[in-house]
């Protein structure tokens, strides 16, 4: 079932050249975890808080559970929308104590408040004297508590504003899965909004990349990485090659060598190939392959990156297994399993 | 699809509150600047022939003199205190803020009193030494004298922004001037000054506002400027018109100062780039050096302090039996009753203000709201005229359409509500700063979280807003809660009649030549007011570190 959809959104901040979000539609499926992913100043955030109702876009609309809440100047207050929010600070309430903080939004509810509010903490995974105050606990619990306060009054729909970035890097694996984990007990349907593509990769059921206040694709990860709708996209998930190549009958030519490729026939100006470093592997034999000086590599445990320069000193990275030894080695031999071709201007 | 209906996104009562206190509070400033399209009262040309030139040369040597001296005083003991280490440094920090706590009027004749034949100068050097004057023995009732009372009653101002300024700057610019060849003497010409200049500005433009606002000084001292003249057309001449003009002409006055402090300002940013750095390290100079630094300051001190405040006391210790009486603990209430009211409804109105702000879709919305800040820019004569004529007319009205009774009464006019009105349009800046201060520093996350989990927006400021700003609100009280107790040309022209609070009071019996007898009612205004600039201090302290 569709539980959230959004129609044209236009926002412009007073005085601010650019669009926020610019003409941006999307629509969110019951139970599923979507990320926004962007750079900041891609407008991510002010998309949250969009649909949460703390902002009011130029143009547009949203409907939540079939029901229009945003459309033309008129709008539900936040209050009435039974949305909840992870704020990236958390926002807890500094005067209350955790239990306080997680029962706050329970007035309405259904069932003996202060029960809810024990098993939502019981859910997050928090143990601690729930009469301290947030300043009395770690980062970490002060998120937990934060999550418990937004799912507790059980919202239509979680938003999380940078759920992971005051995390430290040994932390985060680990908090991405459990908060993953506990989102999906619980059914809600939930979106989020980082910078890391990491977060989103390991976290997320379906990503959207904004980049300029613009949508630019959204789709399942394994999509997203293996068909990019446009360079921007393709780069955001790491490392691209770029080759200058000229198309024949036969294949492409390039600065490192020929490429057999009987679909070059389909191209009459020059084009650009475009490889992942995993898309490539370095190979012994000679023969029909491409070749390149070797200018550098890097051992990183689980494997090794190769820069491999042509004449002119233009430079490729291909990934290969951490075994394979180099010694002696001036330049080496590699084929392209995938790429994509795309025409140069 | 019904709530949808009911609301729209710019909306909510918040707005509405808000535009009403904007338009209510605006409404003085708005009825100088219509009238003075009406042709001029009877008195204007007799005013504009005589005494208008006077009131133009005064007012501006007024301004230049204190221009001058609170910054030769200020930016002086500012640099001693922030940069070297000497014997007392860490009590001038504060004490050399005191004299803020000395309202014109009262620090005008208590020097008056202290240079007088019977004062305790004249007295002492003609027990030990047999010296005789005849009369006093400076006389200071003139202009320059008036130039000297003003400068050290708000010499604090520049000495506080710009201390702040000097120690904001970073250690390593002064290292980077010493390494270049400069020595101390130059880098302050050349690094340190430069660079505080805004911080100086400013606090010279606030002195300029005070010196604008005063009556009392001047008033006492015989020198007549534009207050005085407003003063002069409004009790003598009974010509509100011609008191419009002035006031009129005044507010030019103020607004060029503070065109030519935003215009200095500019957009050069005079901070350095990098977050933290390290505070400038003190030096210990030599002990001759200490010795001239700790005099300078001490000097200062007991002239813009020490010495009026014992001369009150002695005047106190001589009067109270006389003076402290049934009456008097009345005024007290009646005054410290005004001014908790104030003080109250200020921080009150100013968190409508300020809430309405944080709920609203629009960020335009910020500039309106200053209009209610701007009171604090303007000299209160010139308010109480803005306050008079409207409720004047109001008055009429009411009389004319609900009794239509050919006696016109007092039922705005006159009253304390009026009073209490004058002083919201006065001090509103004094409360909201601290109310505004206070809800930047919670952030708008926590009220936004408790919205989105149900609550509305009034219960939210009430279960989050507020208590969680608690000591921004009783600071906002306290400020306005001093300011009120020593308000007096605004209190003069609006009190009801007959009605005293203690700076009228004080006032009153000082130039009725019973200047002992004033030191009752001054020493209270005085000791209230030194709480909150303690307390004031502290804040500033904090912040830097």
């Amino acid at each position: 079932m569709r539980i959230l959809s959004l129609q044209h959104i236009n926002k412009k901040y007073h005085k601010a050249d650019e669009f926020a979000v610019n003409d941006v539609s999307f629509e969110v499926e019951e139970g599923e975890i979507l990320a926004l992913v962007g750079e900041s100043g891609s407008g991510k955030t002010t998309l949250l808080r969009l649909i949460a109702g703390l902002e009011h876009p130029d143009s547009g609309s949203i409907s939540l559970l079939g029901q229009t809440i945003v459309e033309g100047v008129r709008s539900v207050p936040a209050h009435e929308r039974q949305v909840g929010m992870v704020f990236q600070d958390y926002a807890l309430f500094p005067h209350l104590t955790i239990l306080e903080n997680v029962k706050f939004g329970l007035k309405k509810a259904k069932g003996n408040p202060e029960q809810i509010a024990l098993d939502t903490l019981k859910l997050v995974g928090l143990k601690e004297d729930f009469s301290r105050y947030p300043h009395q606990l770690s980062g970490g619990q002060q998120q937990r508590v934060a999550l418990a306060r937004a799912i507790a009054p059980n919202p239509k729909i979680l938003l999380m504003d940078e759920p992971f970035s005051n995390l430290d890097a040994l932390l985060k694996d680990q908090v991405r899965e459990e908060i993953r984990q506990i989102i999906k007990k619980t059914g809600i349907t939930a979106i989020f909004v980082t910078h890391d593509t990491k977060d989103a990769l390991s976290t997320a059921d379906r990503i959207a990349i904004l980049h300029k206040g613009y949508l630019q694709q959204i789709d399942i990860p394994k999509n997203l990485y293996e068909n990019p709708v446009n360079p921007y996209v393709a780069n955001f998930f790491g490392k691209r090659n770029e080759i200058l190549a000229t198309p024949t009958e036969e294949g492409y030519y390039t600065s490192f060598g020929f490429i057999a490729d009987p679909e070059a026939k389909k191209f009459r100006a020059k084009v650009v190939l475009q490889f992942r470093p995993e898309h490539g592997e370095v190979v012994q034999r000679d023969g029909q392959q491409l070749t390149g000086k070797i200018v550098k590599i890097s051992y990183f445990g689980s494997h090794q990156m190769v820069k491999l320069a042509d004449d002119e000193g233009k430079r490729v990275t291909i990934r290969t297994n951490p075994g394979r030894s180099f010694e002696g080695m001036e330049r080496a031999n590699f084929y392209l399993w995938k790429y994509d071709v795309e025409e140069a201007f | 699809m019904d709530i949808l209906k009911r609301n729209y996104f710019w909306w909510n009562k918040w707005t509405g509150y808000s535009l009403l206190i904007l338009l209510l509070v605006a409404t003085p400033l708005f009825t100088i600047f219509i009238k003075l399209f009406d042709s001029p009262g009877g008195s204007w040309s007799h005013i504009a022939n005589n005494l208008l030139l006077g009131y133009f040369q005064n007012t501006i040597l007024l301004l230049l003199g204190v221009a001058l001296m609170t910054f030769l005083l200020g930016v002086s003991t500012a640099w001693l205190v922030s940069n070297y280490e000497f014997p007392g440094r860490r009590y001038f920090e504060w004490l050399l803020i005191l004299p803020l706590g000395f309202p014109g009027y009262i620090m005008a004749y208590t020097y008056v009193g202290l240079l007088d034949y019977t004062g305790p100068i004249q007295v002492f050097f003609r027990n030990n030494f047999d010296l005789q004057v005849k009369g006093s023995l400076i006389d200071i009732m003139n202009l320059p004298g008036a130039i000297f009372i003003l400068s050290i009653t708000l010499f604090p101002y520049v000495f506080l922004i710009t201390r702040s300024s000097f120690l904001q700057q970073s250690k390593t610019l002064q290292e980077a001037s010493f390494l270049l060849g400069a020595n101390r003497f130059k880098t302050f010409f050349k690094v340190a000054l430069p660079m505080a200049r805004p911080a100086i500005v400013a606090g010279i433009a606030l002195a300029s506002m005070e010196v604008l606002n005063d009556y009392g000084t001047v008033k006492y001292f015989g020198v007549n400027t534009f207050t005085t003249g407003i003063f002069r057309a409004w009790f003598s001449m009974g010509d509100s018109s011609t008191a419009i003009y002035l006031a009129a002409i005044l507010m030019v006055f103020v607004f060029v100062i503070l065109y030519l402090e935003s215009l200095q300002r500019g957009n050069r940013q005079y901070s350095s780039v990098n977050g933290i750095q390290k505070p400038i390290a003190r030096v210990h100079p030599t002990l001759a050096k200490k010795i001239i630094y700790t005099g300078i300051c001490s000097s200062v001190f007991l002239l813009s302090f020490l010495f009026p405040f014992l001369q009150l006391l002695q005047w106190v210790s001589l009067t109270y039996s006389k003076v402290v009486n049934q009456d008097f603990f009345l005024l007290i209430y009646r005054s410290f009753g005004l001014a908790a009211m104030s003080g109250i409804l200020i921080v009150v109105l100013s968190i409508v203000l300020l809430y309405a702000l944080r709920l609203s879709p629009f960020k335009w919305v910020k500039n309106i709201t200053k209009i209610a800040t701007l009171g604090y820019a303007i000299p209160g004569a010139v308010i109480a005229v803005g306050v008079m004529i409207p409720f004047i007319a109001l008055d009429k009205w009411v009389y004319g359409t609900l009794f239509t009774s050919q006696v016109a009464g007092l039922f705005f006019s006159g009253t304390l509500f009026a009073l209490v009105f004058a002083y919201i349009v006065r001090f509103m800046a004094v409360g909201y700063n601290p109310v505004e201060a206070g809800f930047q520093k919670i952030g708008i996350h926590v009220n936004e979280a408790s919205r989105l989990l149900g609550v509305r927006s009034t219960r939210t400021l009430w279960r989050i807003d507020l208590p969680l700003i608690k000591t921004s609100l009783v600071s906002g009280i306290l400020l306005v809660f001093v300011d009120v107790l020593k308000e007096l040309p605004l209190t003069l022209i609006l009190r009801p009649f007959n009605y005293q609070t203690l700076a009228t009071k004080a006032f009153d019996m000082a130039t009725n030549e019973m200047i002992a007898e004033s030191a009752n009612a001054a020493l209270i205004i005085i000791l209230t007011g030194i709480i909150p600039i303690i307390f004031l201090n502290r804040l500033i302290k904090k912040r830097e570190l």
